[in-house]
């Protein structure tokens, strides 16, 4: 393997000098725009947390977007393709299935929630439900499972990346410890992402989230270009990946994974679940108008599957071409030069693009790289403001300070925004010594088990968009029970209880399920079956109370008369 | 008026139907129509790209279309 540093020429700057001014560009104009973010921001709670309800079509697509495309987008995702081959691809399909939840559940949730001043999940599917309180903690302990290995994922992501960046670099000693890359990497990311989040609210998010998703999909599309052109064009890189071994050109994949019903599962329940996640929800809510979201919808649908098509999963069958993965006693592994199956868009433009395009080649390198980060700190940044919302909303305003004023408010979500990310930074740190957390190791699997919860969020969100025949008592039991089938699926159960008699049989059982359907789908059926069931022998809503939310949210005429704030 | 509403309905539901079976044929069971054995895999190629490849960006070509027809013609906006 050619050493990248070593094709740029003798007196130019090495790759971890040209990163690390990249790095630091793009630091800074983050810090930037959450210093503007907050210049135009208005003391408010409602300003904080949803930009006045006024954003126009490019940030909100672009804010979706970055938010929906975590790591995982340009780490996970291929590192899925590189271990599973062509079968992984179809995972794309789900891109269209998140566009249509933007439309259909999105501009419903966006209408009621302009009306009536909503500002998280919990006050909606709360006010809907009789404004109940146990359904209210309900949704904000969803939130919260979601939210917080997100957090603890993305934060990861930077550690990693900050160790790919700078592979020379040793270990940095302050305040009389040693620091390693990895600890500094997910230390400045956390740190910058605090932030702009904590100065500038949901504006410096959404914001931020712009020029990271432009990098993101720049980054996406131009490491296709750079693994094409260094296998020599479409035809011979088709002719190579046509050459794979079998197993990876056919279901289920060399890993046996990847069955149709999994994959079908996962493209429509895992999609729809990250759209209506906390963040995802307080966005249409701050977009300005159904155009905003129905535009966001045709870009989700169109121009994000050819990014991936045609984008990130190519490299990463590339990779598969130029560095096969190896089968050991132990399954597959990735190969040497790659390191860990997430790594391989990272090992492939650092390979490849110094020796095509020398010095510039190396600032493209840092730009790609600095775009898998943006991934990473855009979904960082929405899910640390919606946690804040949630706790701040559905927690302190509720039950611990009933009628506190929106200042107070405000900065008591700006304290959890702190507390949050130091926790999360926490964990990653110790996490990264222990061998105890090595199940959650993946960036992929961790995605996974998050994105079930959200989808516990599911029923109650098309009976109040589309049925509204559930009652109370049906959504709760339906939602308890949902999140309980889920976490059976999660390692937590064996680590808790041990993986002896009747735990392991569940966990025998749900291993078997998982292997033929999404995770979330699993909880999804449950939950459903549970509200269902439920909601035929229990009280019914108030009728004219949910005709008048129906009307809220169907009415096809924008209601000024209701002051937001 | 509303032969115009009963005219979006159905079409609102034929692309319905559409962008289910694109899930059904693509990520679903469909793929067992193209998937390739264990032998055949290297030689199942179109126009020299793997078969599966060539599935995926059909019906998620499939799948796009639909949101792009109904972008035109069933989703209402609210109006001021």
């Amino acid at each position: 393997m050619i050493a990248p540093a070593c094709l740029l020429s003798e007196g130019s700057p090495s790759l971890n000098q040209i990163g690390g001014v990249v790095l630091v560009a793009y630091l800074v104009l983050l810090v930037g725009i959450g210093i503007v973010g907050f210049l135009k921001s208005r003391a408010t709670e409602e300003d904080f947390y949803l930009a006045g309800r006024d954003q126009g079509f490019l940030v909100t697509v672009m804010t979706i977007m970055a938010t929906f495309f975590s790591s995982a987008a340009i780490l996970g995702i291929p590192g899925m393709v590189y271990k599973d081959g062509v079968s992984f691809l179809l995972f794309a399909m789900n891109l269209p299935c998140a566009g249509v939840a933007v439309y259909l559940l999105g501009s419903r949730i966006r209408r009621v929630g302009r009306k009536r001043s909503y500002v998280t999940q919990g006050d909606m599917i709360a006010g809907y439900y009789g404004d109940s309180a146990a359904i209210r903690i309900a949704v904000a302990m969803i939130g919260f499972l979601y939210v917080l290995p997100y957090i603890i994922m993305q934060i990861k992501a930077g550690g990693y990346l900050a160790r790919g960046m700078f592979p020379d670099a040793g270990n940095v000693a302050l305040f009389g410890k040693e620091f390693g890359m990895f600890e500094l990497g997910a230390t400045a990311l956390s740190l910058v992402t605090m932030i702009y989040v904590l100065i500038g609210g949901m504006r410096s998010v959404a914001w931020t989230d712009v020029v990271q998703g432009f990098l993101l999909l720049g980054g996406m599309v131009l490491a296709a270009v750079v693994t094409m052109a260094a296998m020599g064009g479409p035809v011979e890189f088709f002719r190579k990946v046509s050459a794979l071994p079998p197993d990876s050109l056919s279901l289920p994949g060399p890993s046996g994974t990847w069955t149709p019903w999994k994959l079908m599962t996962v493209c429509l329940f895992a999609s729809t679940a990250s759209m209506i996640q906390p963040g995802q929800w307080i966005r249409y809510y701050s977009a300005r108008n159904d155009r905003a979201l129905k535009q966001s919808a045709l870009i989700f649908a169109v121009a994000l599957p050819i990014c991936y098509l045609f984008g990130v999963m190519l490299v990463a069958l590339g990779g598969r071409v130029l560095y096969p993965p190896e089968m050991t006693g132990d399954g597959l592994i990735a190969n040497p030069a790659v390191g860990e199956f997430d790594q391989i868009v990272v090992v492939m433009i650092k390979e490849h693009l110094p020796a095509m395009m020398g010095v510039m080649g190396a600032v493209l390198v840092a730009v790609v790289l600095v775009a898998v980060l943006a991934a990473s700190m855009s979904t960082a940044d929405s899910n640390l403001h919606a946690l804040s919302a949630v706790v701040t909303r559905d927690i302190y305003d509720r039950f611990v300070r009933p009628g506190s004023s929106q200042k107070e408010r405000a900065w008591v979500g700006r304290i959890v925004i702190v507390a949050a990310t130091l926790l999360a930074l926490l964990l990653v740190t110790t996490g990264q010594e222990s061998e105890e957390l090595s199940p959650l190791k993946l960036i992929a699997d961790l995605m996974f088990a998050a994105i079930a919860f959200a989808c516990q969020l599911m029923p109650v969100t098309i009976d109040m968009c589309f049925i509204r025949r559930g009652t109370k008592a049906g959504a709760l039991a339906g939602m308890i029970s949902g999140v309980l089938v889920v976490f059976l699926f999660t390692p937590f159960p064996g680590l808790l209880f041990g993986s002896g008699g009747l735990i392991g049989d569940v966990m025998h059982m749900t291993g078997t399920l998982q292997t033929l359907f999404d995770i979330g789908f699993c909880g999804f059926a449950v939950n459903c079956s549970v509200f269902a069931a439920v909601s035929c022998f229990t009280s019914r809503l108030d009728s004219d109370k949910v005709a008048e939310f129906a009307r809220d949210m169907l009415s096809t005429s924008e209601d000024n008369s209701t002051n937001p704030s | 008026m509303k032969v115009d509403e009963r005219r979006r309905r159905r079409i609102g539901l034929a692309l319905f139907c559409l962008f289910a079976l694109a899930l059904v044929m693509g990520p679903g069971p469909g793929i067992y129509l193209v998937n390739p054995g264990i032998e055949e895999a290297n030689s199942r190629t179109v126009l020299g790209m793997p078969v599966i490849y060539v599935w995926t960006v059909f019906w998620c070509s499939v799948q796009a279309a639909v949101v792009v027809v109904s972008y035109f013609t069933v989703w209402k906006e609210q109006k001021k």
